[in-house]
């Protein structure tokens, strides 16, 4: 059995990061509290020493346990699997590392000027194309015009580049070639998070003559690597590009991704076969299994969750059940956030302070607030003078592991405190048909680097992916004064009131905020798992 | 008996065009497109933007008629936008945007097309090939072991009705096909192949079947279909020898005394096989539904799994092609299981 | 409270006596297989059924002891779960509380093995099984997980579904719990799930959902195939031709495809299933109207009454079941429940089409038909009254074997995600959730897999015991 974690490490491993603690003292902390020195080197970032990280030796073949999925244009990405494979052809401008710092890729620098409304992009130079071409800076202006283009379905940077559009396009003058190496990007309102969209996966780097094709179609990138085979559903390889001189280092001579399915128990069978070397991900029980057949174990705080959440616009059988504070309210007071995290995802995370979507010690700017207590006679006293008691509850889940049974726990909870409730449970192509307007039911929500970018996404009157019916105009001017403020810290004031009015409203139950793992055999290098799930093969190597 | 086989082609044409329609309108529900276009663009695009995909990639034509360009009998509906070019439709799904001349007019199983696979983005007639091919190596494996196997078991047990070999094998049989393929399955991995608790002699995933069929990676998933199959078959088998054992002639044979033997090879044998030939064809189309399991389990990529992959993600011409390929499978057995039922038994004709 | 034994006070004296029954059962076994072996030659010369008496004595001595030794493992078996309900609760282990709880369930069992046997003579064809050891022992597993889903209030120690118990979660076996409210069974006697539940609990409940599903939905494929089957075989002609037709259809459909397009959530919406169930549930009715119709013609005051009391009852069984529309607000089904159930009829129903349609064509060129035919009876008589109790034997025997089909496909659906709602107990959806760990965690799954497989075994020893007293006839 494995040790996790002390929390307070992971304390002191954020103010390492913020610079309000000195490495070694940290180091000395974290062992003190029983978390072994490569973990506590883990825990502040993979950029640390050649004594926690050795330098990969050149060559090599790696093989990954990975779901095989098509390519599509990048900008409508909706896994992280996909980028994992274009990553080696595609690549960013920025990236996010496991800490939540961006450092950059196809960029030199960038800098902002105070109100975040004035972004200069300085392009690396001396990158090539593998066709041969320049990258030059009109190459990127026009990949962010691209991702400004509201007219492609499903183009999820849209929402990313918000502050960047007007009339469904990138509006005027807010991306400026200023030379063939200098980009300049001015949003139409402060905006302190345009750059960690720019990192984020869909936000891969094209040809400029070659946006809204997939990868697939073309080949061109500015990586090291280049596509041997693709089998959607089987496996993908990639191998290293004979005819490219890459701009930075690479070391693995040949990548395979392997598709085993979405059931833990197949991957497990794969790793018994010795059929691959890294997972992509490990969940549940699954992850002390693989621990203790000798691979590494890797772990990572984040703000990923489930959102348990009434939809209060939703109707059910005419009436809107959870338009009423009292209902939504009575529906958190009846749930103990530490039993989903414990029959959820057996502890593997930390319990949310209360029911607000801000992750505590992830979030830079989270602000903290008194905490969620359960309280069965005040949910019950809610829920009766709502006159609701008798109503039936249908709370829908995906079916899958961890979601599923979070969403079971807190069925069961309601269930004791006295409410009816029953489970419905879909498989997982149908689920998201819907997802934002089942009358009630559960959402995994992935991680975002601070807290205000997961708000204006879920929680504003007009965000597309709003599935709580939640829309206030309080609420949605509060959102823009924390949005224009650039520095986290500063931003906490606002934040705290966010949270509060969340809370207040019932919003939602968001028990815990997930730890991610993932397991690699000895000797591999740079695999730590990302709490975005990224894989960048380019960092990857044999010791 | 050309007449008679002809015939049953007939049959089957029919049969196959009534369940493509059937599945064809199952699949092109007005919620099923909306899921094939959430697959397609995004899982979580809006309703107006599943509207726009569904019509610039030629899904938006009455279902009728949409079958009918399935078919190859009806010219396939081109999407073209405000310019003038072409941005979509039947025969363009796979193919890199092109000039309205090239689009060809029909595209249909008449042609020879069968369709284009969304989920694996490939043609489908390619995916069904090489998967069906490696489902049929794996099926062959399990017959090879099943049958003889079976056979043996329920010739011994039938030979002597009531012995102790009988009521041995008998249960054995029984207990086999009591168990379902996924307990048996999940019991073979952990003991067979877990590294933690297990023997480790095979592997309990046969993905690197793939690259060529050892030992290790193919015995697991063999044995969970040959297990299930053989205990029906060895019953069977030993039902029909039973009988046999007390007809007349049999009796007279051994009043006779012939060996024992003898009895049961030159004469018992044969006509005892008769019955479990049509029972061993029937099972094809049964082993379909198991071997869809076995390949989850196994993580086998063949036609179980491209069939199940393509029910999840609504994938419309991969669905009709296995749906052709099951009535061609079901009803083929059948005939050869009739024909050889014929031959085997002279005493019926073909009629 | 500390962690059960598995055999508790019992132990020290039984289990020695089991390992001793064991090695003795193995010993006689081998020493028969050889001694079988060796004088194959002699016994071979006799005709069957005679090979006993004319055996050599080495032959009849490990028969003999082969018989003995396996006697003595019943005994000890037995003595396992008699022991454990006479101990006192402080002594008792697992098996011992296991025993005390499925008390009712013994009980029921010897009554009725006590009351069938004493009247087997008069009891038709199920009286004859009491003379088929087969048979019967199919009979007594088939019973007891009746017995057990009857009980099932009364056996089950914690709710199935709501109780998550804090800290139990993938427990072994004989866990106690940490702080038992009053009243409250102390211990998880089969561990815990992964999420916190009783298994024992889940399990017996599970037999409850298993039973209600598998038998009624064969019986309704059974309806349909009959009141389709007997007059496609008996009238034959186009109706036939139809009929085969759609059957063979329905047939050649992968039945995991059928499923999918079924059973995903977007036909649910279009309520295909519920026209479905609106279409196959009206079968039964139909079948019973019929039935009486032809029967009491000639009695128009009896044949009124039956037909009106099956129109009422099953008028508001349809509306209730169908609909779930029941003007008396009893009877519904839950949604997900709905369309397994009607998914299953579905797929079951051609098959038994076929093999009613095959005997009816066998059955309608017997004499007594002829002379049924010429004293004037009309058809669905002849069919219903004369064709179909002589089919029985057969039918009966893939009654019985399509259950156990009906119960593994059940748990098949749970396979992919497609049965019953993921909270119920049932066996699939049990091994299913508990599958993937079973390395580390066996118990969640193994308990429901040996239950569905011992269900199964008895249903198929249960068929084979009246196929072979159904053949005697």
């Amino acid at each position: 059995m494995k040790t996790h974690i002390h929390p307070a490490a992971r304390m002191y491993a954020r103010e390492v990061t913020k610079g309000q603690m000195s490495r070694r003292e940290f180091l000395g902390r974290a062992t003190a509290l029983g978390v072994s020195a490569s973990a506590a080197y883990g825990l502040i970032g993979t950029s640390f020493p050649a004594r926690a990280q050795p330098v990969p030796r050149m060559g090599g073949t790696l093989r990954i346990q990975m779901n095989c999925l098509e390519l599509k244009d990048p900008r409508i990405y909706d896994w992280s699997e996909m980028s994992a494979v274009s990553r080696g052809v595609i690549e960013y401008l920025v990236e996010v590392q496991r800490d939540g710092t961006l450092r950059p890729m196809l960029l030199e620098s960038w800098a902002a000027n105070d109100d975040a409304t004035e972004y200069t992009l300085n392009v690396r130079r001396g990158v090539n194309w593998n066709d041969g071409t320049p990258f030059t800076a009109e190459d990127v202006a026009a990949n962010i015009i691209g991702w400004c283009d509201e007219s492609v379905e499903g183009n999820s940077m849209a929402a990313r580049m918000a502050s960047l559009i007007s009339d469904g396009q990138a509006a005027e003058g807010t991306v400026e070639i200023v030379d063939s190496h200098t980009v300049k990007v001015k949003p139409r309102t402060p905006d302190g998070t345009l750059m960690f969209g720019m990192a984020d996966y869909p936000a891969a780097i094209v040809p400029k003559d070659r946006i809204g094709e997939a990868l697939t179609d073309h080949g061109i990138g500015t990586g090291a690597y280049m596509i041997e085979e693709l089998k959607v559903g089987e496996r993908i390889v990639m191998v290293k590009n004979p005819d490219h001189t890459y701009w930075g280092e690479a070391w693995l001579d040949r990548v395979e991704f392997l598709d085993y399915g979405t059931d833990p128990s197949a991957w497990l069978a794969g790793a018994d076969a010795d059929e691959f070397d890294m997972t992509f991900e490990m969940v549940s029980d699954f992850i002390d299994i693989f621990t203790s057949i000798g691979w590494v174990e890797s772990e990572v705080g984040t703000s990923v969750t489930v959102v348990i959440r009434p939809n209060r616009e939703a109707e059910v059988n005419g009436i809107r059940p959870y338009a009423d504070v009292r209902v939504r309210r009575a529906l958190a007071l009846a749930v103990d956030n530490a039993v989903p995290l414990e029959l959820g995802i057996s502890g593997r995370g930390q319990q949310s302070n209360n029911n607000y979507h801000v992750a505590p010690g992830v979030h830079p700017d989270h602000a903290e607030i008194a905490p969620h207590e359960k309280n069965v006679e005040e949910a019950r006293r809610l829920m009766n003078e709502a006159g609701m008691m008798e109503f039936e509850h249908e709370l829908v889940s995906i079916d899958d592991d961890y979601r599923k049974n979070t969403t079971d726990a807190v069925a069961a909870q309601l269930r004791d405190a006295g409410f009816k409730v029953k489970r419905t449970v879909m498989p997982g192509s149908t689920f998201w048909n819907d997802w934002t307007k089942y009358p009630f039911s559960s959402t995994n929500w992935n991680h975002r680097e601070t807290g205000i970018q997961t708000l204006n996404l879920a929680y504003r009157s007009t965000a597309a992916w709003n599935e709580t019916g939640f829309r206030s105009a309080e609420f949605d001017a509060l959102l823009d004064q924390a949005t224009a403020i650039a520095d986290s810290e500063t931003r906490k004031a606002i934040m705290a009131r966010l949270e509060q009015m969340m809370v207040d409203e019932g919003i939602a139950i968001i028990p815990y905020f997930r730890s991610l793992y993932r397991h690699y055999k000895p000797g591999l290098v740079g695999a730590q798992m990302h709490p975005k799930f990224e894989i960048n093969i380019h960092h990857l190597g044999w010791a | 008996m050309a007449l008679f086989i002809l015939r049953r082609l007939g049959v089957m044409v029919l049969t196959a065009l009534c369940m493509t329609l059937i599945v064809f309108a199952l699949t092109n529900l007005p919620p099923n497109l909306e899921k094939l276009a959430k697959t397609q663009a995004g899982t979580r695009i809006t309703d107006d933007e599943v509207h726009s995909w569904l019509e610039r990639n030629g899904y938006s034509a009455p279902i009728l008629r949409r079958y009918g360009e399935w078919l190859g009998v009806v010219p396939a509906s081109v999407a073209t936008d405000a310019a003038g070019n072409v941005v979509g439709g039947r025969c363009l799904r796979g193919v890199r945007s092109t000039s309205i001349e090239r689009v060809p007019r029909y595209c249909g199983v008449l042609q020879g097309e069968w369709g284009y696979s969304t989920k694996f983005r490939v043609p489908v007639s390619d995916l069904v090939t090489e998967r069906l091919a490696r489902t049929g190596v794996l099926m062959f494996w399990a017959f090879a072991t099943m049958v003889p196997l079976a056979l043996i078991f329920g010739v011994l047990a039938g030979m002597r009705e009531g012995s102790v070999t009988d009521r041995t094998l008998s249960t054995i049989s029984i207990a086999s096909t009591s168990t379902p393929e996924y307990v048996s399955g999940v019991v073979f991995v952990v003991v067979f192949a877990s590294s933690a608790v297990g023997l480790k002699w095979f592997t309990g995933s046969a993905k690197s079947a793939v690259n060529g069929i050892t030992f290790e990676n193919f015995t697991l998933p063999v044995a969970t279909i040959a297990l299930y199959g053989m205990g029906y078959i060895a019953r069977m088998t030993r039902a029909s020898m039973a009988e046999v054992m007390t007809a007349q002639y049999i009796r007279t044979a051994r009043l006779k005394g012939v060996k024992f033997r003898d009895i049961v090879l030159r004469h018992a044998l044969r006509n005892a096989l008769i019955a479990p030939f049509t029972i061993v064809m029937l099972q094809f189309p049964w082993l379909l539904t198991g071997v869809v399991i076995v390949e989850a389990l196994f993580v086998y990529p063949g036609f179980g799994d491209a069939l199940v992959q393509g029910a999840q993600n609504n994938d419309i011409d991969l669905l009709l092609a296995v749906s052709v390929v099951a009535v061609v499978v079901v009803l083929v057995t059948q005939l050869i299981s009739d024909i050889g039922y014929a031959l085997l038994n002279p005493r019926i004709r073909v009629s | 409270m500390e962690q059960l034994s598995w055999t508790g006070a019992l132990g020290p004296w039984l289990n020695p006596a089991i390992g001793a029954a064991v090695l003795a059962f193995g010993i006689a076994a081998i020493a028969h297989m050889f001694v079988a072996l060796l004088t194959a030659g002699q016994r071979l010369q006799h005709a069957p059924g005679t090979a006993a008496r004319h055996s050599p004595l080495a032959y009849r001595l490990t028969r003999g002891g082969l018989s003995l030794a396996l006697g003595a493992l019943v005994v000890v078996a037995l003595a396992y779960l008699v022991g454990g309900i006479l101990l006192p609760p402080d002594q008792k282990g697992i098996i011992g509380y296991l025993s005390t709880r499925f008390l009712p369930v013994w009980i029921a069992l010897g009554l009725t093995f006590a009351l069938s046997f004493a009247f087997r003579r008069r009891l038709g064809l199920y009286g004859h099984l009491f003379d088929n050891p087969v048979g019967m022992i199919g009979l007594g597993l088939v019973l007891f997980w009746v017995f057990t889903a009857v009980f099932a209030e009364m056996i089950v120690t914690f709710d199935p579904v709501r109780d998550v118990l804090p800290g139990m979660k993938n427990r072994a076996p004989g866990t106690p719990l940490a702080n038992p409210a009053q009243g409250q069974f102390d211990h998880y006697l089969l561990g815990g799930d992964m999420l916190a539940r009783d298994v024992f609990s889940r399990m017996v409940a599970g037999a409850r959902v298993v039973l209600a599903i598998a038998p009624a939905a064969t019986l309704f494929a059974f309806m349909v195939g009959i009141v389709l089957g007997l007059p496609a075989g008996y009238l034959g002609g186009r109706f036939d031709s139809i009929l085969s037709f759609a059957a063979n259809l329905v047939m050649a459909f992968p039945v995991i495809l059928l499923f999918f397009l079924l059973v995903t959530p977007e036909i649910v919406e279009m309520g295909v299933p519920a026209y479905m169930a609106a279409v196959l549930f009206l079968f039964p009715i139909i079948f019973l109207v019929i039935l009486w119709n032809a029967r009491y013609r000639t009695h128009p005051m009896r044949r009124n009454i039956l037909v009106g009391l099956t129109f009422l009852i099953g008028g508001w069984l349809y509306l209730g079941l169908a609909w779930d529309a029941d003007p008396l607000g009893l009877i519904s089904i839950p949604d997900g429940v709905l369309i397994v159930f009607v998914s299953v009829v579905f797929v079951n129903s051609p098959t038994v089409f076929r093999i009613v349609r095959g005997l009816t064509l066998d059955i309608r060129t017997r004499d007594y038909v002829a002379a049924a035919q010429t004293r004037g009876e009309g058809a669905w008589y002849i069919m219903l009254w004369e064709i179909l109790p002589n089919a029985r034997g057969p039918l009966l025997v893939d009654f019985c074997l399509r259950i156990g089909y009906t119960t593994i496909l059940l748990g098949t659906l749970g396979f992919f995600g497609l049965g019953l709602p993921p909270d119920s107990p049932d066996w699939g959806s049990s091994i299913n959730a508990g599958r993937g760990l079973l390395q580390v965690f066996p118990f969640p799954p193994l308990v429901p897999a040996v239950a569905i497989m011992s269900l199964v075994l008895g249903l198929n020893l249960l068929a084979d015991g009246l196929r072979e007293e159904s053949l005697k006839d």
